[in-house]
């Protein structure tokens, strides 16, 4: 074996990687530029809705096309504590909107868990769009396709209105943000590494296997589907204020696409792969956009080869690298 | 003692009838062979044993606890497991993390969101137990994908034996297994079933040295009716009944074996 | 009384649109198994295309009236595109576990989606209240549009043409049998290759008919693609998944559902309809017609 594959093999050696990159990521804002600081705080929300949507895509094999809900479920909490009800502890909207979203999911799961995949993601598609049509519907409450505006909430207590917008977002609204995204990451690899885990993954390989050793696939898919909807959320209450603003969009089944795309992207096999998707899909996105305004057309271009050609993702490219030259020798 | 029974069960596939009003009763202790040819309804008669069909009349019981349908998985708590004719498995694990699969559901750790699979010593050390009832201790880490046919066929009845059940239904065992491999599986098998206490095993198979060195009881299957219950040495005996109900082919088909064995 | 009516015929139009495009994605679920999530962009193409013909064919100075001809004919031509995807895209997941498909097909859902934007940008477009040629027609005090009444009995056409070609044909027959049994096709030696291009290609024609015959009487949005396939899946829900009656029953229980809300509940119109949908899995998950367990 190559020295680098042997290195890359050891067990401490990707705790290493992962704390380098932790710090890095912790101190991105004192190398970088304002604005990559701020795709990055958008990162770090979009890595715990995406951590999520892989315990149901990749830990138990059910493709959810209406992920979005629940973030947007959590976005338009921030929006309506801070922005209806005056109420701006950070930590009481993250509160809040797990508790709505468990509670919805639990319903909506109680319907979508009990059939096969395809219904699955065609009813979590359609519950996002039902969503929708609400949001645009009844716009006396949620302000239309206008939306609501999202306002600057207390961080631990402290009330931060004083700083400079900029400088809260990628300085204090930055660490915050990060430190929450280190603990859910740590929570999800505990749910992984669990025996509710393993058996997730024996739904995912085999239900009916499963079935027959004693596990309930329809109840585990549920509790699957209740916990990442709650991560959905509190992804989607940290991302509200960042933007400063929630609109119904945010519910439309292309943004849980993109979702989806970002798990594919970086590999939903692996349990980093998401957040890698994540982080490539976020820098990807604005080069892209920026170039023309048909990105659609490339991420789904992309998306069509990914399935084709790579359905490992980012991650399994890499980790069938290694693997090759491991058999190769 | 009656652990597990079936009464006038029907199962109908739009006009085709797979079982014709089956009755049987297996009592603890016993080891019951179900033989008959192809198309006689012996998967159906599994599949509704173990509530994974429900059957259009009857019931199936299991000690005195009507079972009928209920499914896999109510089924496997109450202490009914089964292993499969097609290899029935998860490709992507190791033969360690198959097996505590079925001990962290029989444990009843399954909603064990919070703590290490990897540190959990009760669930690892059973795991290995099972392993090494089926020989597979060796082999603990081997992705099941990649293990040869025979070992894949015993990783999944091993993960059924894992469950601790008391009645354990085996859906042909010992194909494709090369026939001198055959009586150590089968050795294997019934060495297992004590040290785990299974208390009854039901197998479905085609070969008749298996059948008639194992079985307490066989039940012979022909077109969805049981064509006789008994044991080994009665089937012997009333060879010549049967083939007369049945007509010399259909004989010839069901008890070729015996046939070859007796001349 | 003339609300009823109206009602009910525009619950019947909006039904045969709606078949056409169920009835496409579930004989290529039938016989692939792939749900073609994009089968509502084939129709907003359809829509798309109707438009650009029928406005091209008045601007040619030809009988206004005919309009309906090159408006089917170009929903007819538009399914070209359905041997494309198939061979270029579909074929290479079709042993792949269903949400690989499913990614794919919203894969393509996103590509037409821009290609649409580009060819005709976003701004809602119409043909210019060409159905309105045919006039109204007087029914019980309602007035109707008897373009809308066109369009139902082209449905109706279509709708019995299908199922003669189910029930009478070579082509029907090996339909029916691959949708019940897949390895059934290739042991009797049937040219499986040829059967999936051809029944794609059907599904698609569907859609971008039913989306070329919707246009003159609607405006066509950027959207509608989206929205169709959450009706179109609520037909296969309530009609039983992989049934072309489910598709045909289904399509009028929704059709006239959607009808009915957009009446009395305009914001509640999706969730009336998936209010059912929700019932009907919970009381009978394989709808109406449907066969295999769900």
């Amino acid at each position: 074996m190559k020295p680098w594959q042997e290195i890359m093999s050891l067990k401490s050696t990707k705790a290493i990687i992962l704390i380098v990159v932790g710090l890095l990521f912790l101190g991105l804002p004192l190398f970088a530029s304002q604005y990559v600081s701020y795709l990055m705080l958008t990162f770090f929300a979009y890595a715990i809705m995406v951590l999520g949507l892989n315990l149901l895509l990749g830990y138990t094999g059910l493709l959810s096309f209406g992920h979005a809900f629940f973030m947007a479920i959590g976005a338009y909490t921030a929006a309506f504590l801070t922005g209806k009800f005056s109420i701006l502890y950070m930590e009481v909207i993250l509160v809040v909107a797990v508790i709505i979203s468990s509670l919805l999911a639990a319903l909506i799961g109680l319907v979508c868990v009990r059939y096969i995949k395809i219904y699955f993601a065609m009813l979590t598609l359609a519950f996002g769009m039902l969503f929708y049509s609400f949001l645009l519907k009844f716009y006396y409450l949620t302000g239309g396709d206008e939306g609501m505006r999202v306002l600057r909430p207390y961080l631990l207590g402290f009330n931060l209105s004083e700083i400079p917008k900029m400088q809260f977002l990628t300085g204090n609204y930055y660490l915050y943000c990060f430190f929450v995204f280190a603990l859910l990451v740590f929570v999800m690899w505990k749910i992984v590494s669990s025996p509710f885990g393993l058996c997730l993954k024996a739904i995912r390989d085999n239900p009916e296997k499963a079935e027959y050793l004693g596990i309930s696939v329809k109840r585990y898919r549920w509790y699957a589907f209740i916990i990442s909807g709650a991560y959905a959320a509190i992804g989607g209450a940290l991302l509200a204020p960042a933007i400063g603003q929630v609109d119904p969009g945010l519910t439309y089944w292309t943004h849980s696409g993109t979702l989806v795309f970002m798990t594919l992207l970086g590999g939903f096999e692996n349990f980093f792969g998401p957040l890698i998707g994540g982080v490539v899909y976020i820098f990807l996105q604005d080069k892209v956009m920026s170039l023309t305004t048909y990105w659609r057309f490339i991420f789904g271009a992309i998306l069509a080869f990914l399935v084709i050609v790579a359905p490992g993702g980012i991650a399994g490219v890499i980790s069938s690298l290694v693997k090759k030259e491991k058999r190769g020798e | 003692m009656a652990i597990l029974s079936a009464s006038d069960l029907r199962k109908y596939y739009g006009e085709f009838c797979a079982l014709d009003g089956v009755s049987f009763q297996i009592n603890e202790g016993e080891f019951v062979s179900i033989i008959g040819p192809n198309g006689a309804g012996k998967t159906t008669l599994i599949n509704v044993l173990t509530g994974l069909l429900t059957p259009n009349t009857g019931k199936v019981f299991y000690k005195d606890r009507e079972i009928t349908g209920i499914g896999p998985e109510k089924l496997s708590r109450l202490g009914v497991a089964r292993s499969f004719q097609l290899v029935n498995i998860f490709p992507n694990f190791t033969v360690l993390e198959f097996l505590m699969v079925a001990v962290v559901s029989r444990l009843g750790k399954g909603t064990n969101f919070y703590s290490s699979l990897l540190r959990d010593q009760e669930v690892n050390r059973e795991a290995l137990e099972v392993a090494k009832l089926f020989r597979l201790d060796d082999k603990k880490d081997v992705l099941t994908k990649n293990l040869p046919q025979g070992d894949k066929k015993m990783l999944d009845v091993a993960s059924a034996f894992a469950l601790h059940p008391e009645v354990i239904l085996l859906d042909e065992p010992t194909s494709g297994v090369s026939t001198s491999d055959k009586n150590k599986i089968m050795e294997t098998l019934v060495s297992a079933s004590k040290k785990i206490g299974i208390k009854s095993i039901i197998q479905v198979e085609h070969d008749m040295d298996i059948v008639f060195s194992f079985s307490d009881r066989i039940i012979a299957l022909h077109q969805g009716k049981i064509l006789s219950d008994s044991t080994p040495a009665e089937i012997e005996k009333n060879e010549e009944v049967v083939c007369t109900v049945v007509g010399q082919k259909e004989c010839f088909k069901i008890f070729s074996t015996l046939m070859n064995r007796e001349h | 009384m003339e609300t009823i009516v109206s009602i009910l015929f525009s619950g019947v139009f909006n039904a045969s649109t709606l078949f056409l495009v169920a009835a496409g994605l579930q004989v290529v679920f039938g016989v692939q198994k792939v749900f073609n999530l994009a089968c509502g962009s084939f129709y907003a193409l359809g829509a798309y295309f109707g438009i650009v013909v029928v406005k091209s064919f008045v601007a040619g100075g030809f009988s206004k009236p005919l309009f309906i001809l090159p408006l089917i004919g170009a929903g007819l031509l538009l399914g070209v595109i359905g041997p494309i995807v198939e061979r270029g895209l579909i074929k290479f997941v079709y042993d792949r576990d269903e949400t690989f498909q499913l990614l794919l097909t919203f894969a393509i859902v996103m590509m037409i989606e821009d290609v649409i934007k580009f060819i005709w940008g976003t701004s809602p477009q119409t043909t210019g209240g060409i159905d309105l040629i045919y006039g109204r027609l007087n029914l019980f005090g309602a007035t109707l549009p008897v373009y809308n009444l066109v369009v139902i009995l082209c449905s109706l056409i279509i709708a019995a043409l299908i199922g003669y070609i189910l029930l009478n044909t070579k082509f029907g027959r090996i339909i029916r049998a691959t949708a019940d049994k897949k390895e059934m096709g290739e042991a009797l030696g049937i040219n499986m290759k040829k059967v999936y291009i051809k029944v794609f290609t059907l599904g698609t024609v569907l859609g971008t008919l039913g989306g070329a015959l919707v246009i003159p009487a609607t405006a066509v949005v950027s959207e509608m693609g989206v929205e169709l396939i959450v009706l179109a899946f609520a037909v296969v829900v309530i009609g039983g998944l992989g049934s072309m009656k489910g598709a045909f029953i289904g399509a009028l229980i929704v059709g006239v559902l959607k009808s009915v809300a957009i009446f009395t509940y305009p914001e509640l119109e999706m969730l009336t309809i998936y209010i059912i949908v929700i019932a009907v899995l919970v009381i009978k998950p394989q709808g109406l017609f449907g066969g295999s367990k769900v």
